[in-house]
């Protein structure tokens, strides 16, 4: 009975993974597929005739190592800039008491509920005016004002007991001798994490890069791969999953290989500030 | 002598240093914030009073007209009726089916955790337009393979994307895709800090899983609940914007459009700059709303969680 009952919400659980994994498995055998097979052999996973044709044709029809090149730079850009920010700014406030602080840190995370639509305009015409509209660093700058870092190494670093902040203090340590001694050490699981889901969302940034960028040797991958969307559903659907793949293939990796240190970050990150 | 005036002014050196130090250290991020956080907020609400095309060099200040349009604005109900659409589907999806399946995974069966943890987060980091162009094809009335599978038992996929209604529920199923591995992940850390012994105490005595959900899960996890409840309408409703974007540009006939696709219309695509602001601004009432909420109750910490 006890048994039975257990298997029954195991099969509830398998079938939303099933629903939710489904598609990317799918995704990797038709990038593999010839066009022709894509269409007659829909629901096989394993290709009839595996062929790398897609990604031929992808790297031949689009500048896509440029366009990976402007993905990384993006995204490498934006997360080195967001971590060494936040830590800085997490520190000071966990560490010190200054005039203003709890306003500022109220500011700051009330960004989190600000819709982008309310900064997109003036953004843009910002952007527009430094004249680096069609320009990645134009992609990279708005980006960076973003406060879930700031929120969640604060979070990480009021967990360090403050008697091993002292005991340095007493021994007359640097603030920075502190931070890269003894606070960088402790909190590296969720700087690692927050690192890793910085550069991916990065990544995948769609919403800006869209309305900014117009030559498409300057475009991200998400904005190469929207090229092959209609809302028939594409003509060349094997090479749109190319560069889906191509797409995914990155954050996936990174996810895979940091997926513990992402998984506990994230599961204490809801409660409280 | 010198000694003791030496380290008083090194002391009163120090001292300057130590009050200014704060400052320095949030100078990076509080500068990008005023940039490209604070001051376009304020420009947007100049903006709202103005009647602007965004190309021209004629600003004409309106007054508070782009309001007023606001109200007789005969959009404005198919958006907002969307709107709502959007939010209860992703709820139901992205709220309550990642705590029930959270509950399981937490006091039902314990086996095989972190694997479904890992899992279930898995497309939370792939690219939402990797994903609408997936369900584009997967569930491509025409020769996709729900289709296939369905014609099977006889049943035919409509041509959703030009459908009102079905239209909604698609896009949002797309963008949970997205959005549901991050809120189980969440919830589920929620979930387990309540206490085992309550949950076994109660097993013990027979108390059906349902009531033990209500009773004792949900109320001592309820900070989280608040946050993820949230959570899943400020970046939901941002969110699907990509997949209305790239799927169906707000149509058929705004049917799936909501209050972010349509500001990003009026202010993109028709150049209504001044209207468009007004627009955004009235629709972040929504978000101020769930802003006080979470101070309110989940940075106070709720009831008795921790």
């Amino acid at each position: 009975m006890k048994i039975s009952g257990n298997i029954k919400y195991h099969i509830v659980l398998i079938a939303a993974l099933f629903i939710s994994l489904m598609p990317i498995i799918f995704a990797i055998s038709t990038s593999f597929k010839e066009l022709s097979e894509a269409y007659s052999n829909v629901l096989g996973i394993i290709p009839i005739k595996p062929t790398l044709d897609n990604y031929l044709r992808a790297f031949n029809g689009l500048p896509l190592g440029r366009i990976i090149y402007n993905t990384f730079i993006v995204a490498a850009v934006v997360t080195i800039f967001k971590i060494g920010t936040s830590l800085l700014a997490a520190y000071a406030f966990v560490y010190f008491k200054f005039p203003g602080k709890n306003i500022l840190y109220f500011l700051l995370i009330s960004t989190i509920f600000i819709p982008f639509t309310i900064t997109m305009i003036p953004n843009y015409l910002l952007v527009a005016q430094m004249g680096l509209r069609n320009n990645i660093i134009g992609v990279i700058l708005p980006q960076l004002s973003d406060a879930t870092g700031i929120f969640l190494i604060r979070q990480a670093m009021r967990l360090i007991p403050t008697s091993l902040i002292e005991a340095a203090q007493l021994e007359q340590a640097s603030h920075l001798q502190i931070l890269s001694g003894i606070v960088l050490p402790l909190i590296r699981p969720a700087v690692i994490s927050t690192s890793i889901m910085f550069f991916i969302n990065a990544w995948n940034e769609y919403v800006w890069p869209v309305l900014i960028l117009k030559d498409t040797s300057n475009y991200t991958l998400p904005l190469a791969l929207q090229l092959f969307i209609s809302s028939e559903g594409g003509t060349d659907f094997s090479m749109a999953m190319a560069v889906a793949v191509i797409t995914m293939i990155i954050p996936l990796g990174l996810y895979l290989v940091f997926q513990r240190y992402i998984i506990n970050t994230f599961t204490s990150s809801g409660i409280k500030g | 002598m010198e000694n003791i005036l030496d380290r008083l002014i090194v002391g009163k050196k120090n001292k300057a240093k130590i009050v200014l130090l704060p400052y320095t250290l949030l100078f990076p991020a509080v500068a990008v914030f005023l940039i490209f956080m604070f001051y376009p907020l304020f420009y947007t609400i100049y903006l709202s009073f103005l009647d602007w095309n965004m190309i021209s060099p004629l600003k004409q200040f309106v007054g508070w007209k782009n309001y007023i349009t606001l109200l007789y604005d005969p959009l404005m109900p198919v958006i907002i009726k969307n709107t709502l659409a959007y939010i209860v589907i992703l709820l139901v999806l992205n709220c309550i089916a990642p705590y029930i399946l959270a509950f399981i995974l937490s006091f039902v069966i314990q086996r095989g955790r972190n694997f479904y943890k890992g899992a279930f987060f898995l497309p939370s980091v792939i690219s939402l337009v990797v994903g609408s162009i997936l369900y584009l094809w997967i569930l491509n009335p025409v020769g996709g393979p729900i289709a296939i599978i369905a014609d099977f038992v006889g049943i035919t996929i409509p041509i959703w994307t030009k459908t009102q209604g079905m239209v909604i529920v698609v896009l949002s199923i797309i963008t949970t895709w997205k959005i549901f591995g991050y809120n189980f992940i969440v919830v589920f850390g929620g979930v387990t800090g309540v206490p085992q012994e309550i949950i076994e105490a109660a097993r013990m005595d027979n108390v059906p899983l349902h009531r033990i959900f209500w009773d004792i899960v949900l109320p001592l996890s309820s900070a989280t609940g608040v946050y993820i409840f949230i959570m899943t309408i400020v970046q939901g409703l941002q969110y699907v914007f990509t997949p209305i974007k790239v799927v169906t540009q707000g149509g058929p006939d705004n049917a799936s459009s909501n209050v972010i696709y349509n500001v990003y219309q009026e202010g993109f695509l028709l150049y209504h700059t001044g209207y468009a602001s007004a627009f955004s601004l009235a629709a972040m009432l929504i978000f101020i709303g769930l802003l006080v909420i979470e101070f309110k109750y989940v940075e106070k910490g709720i009831y008795y969680e921790n």
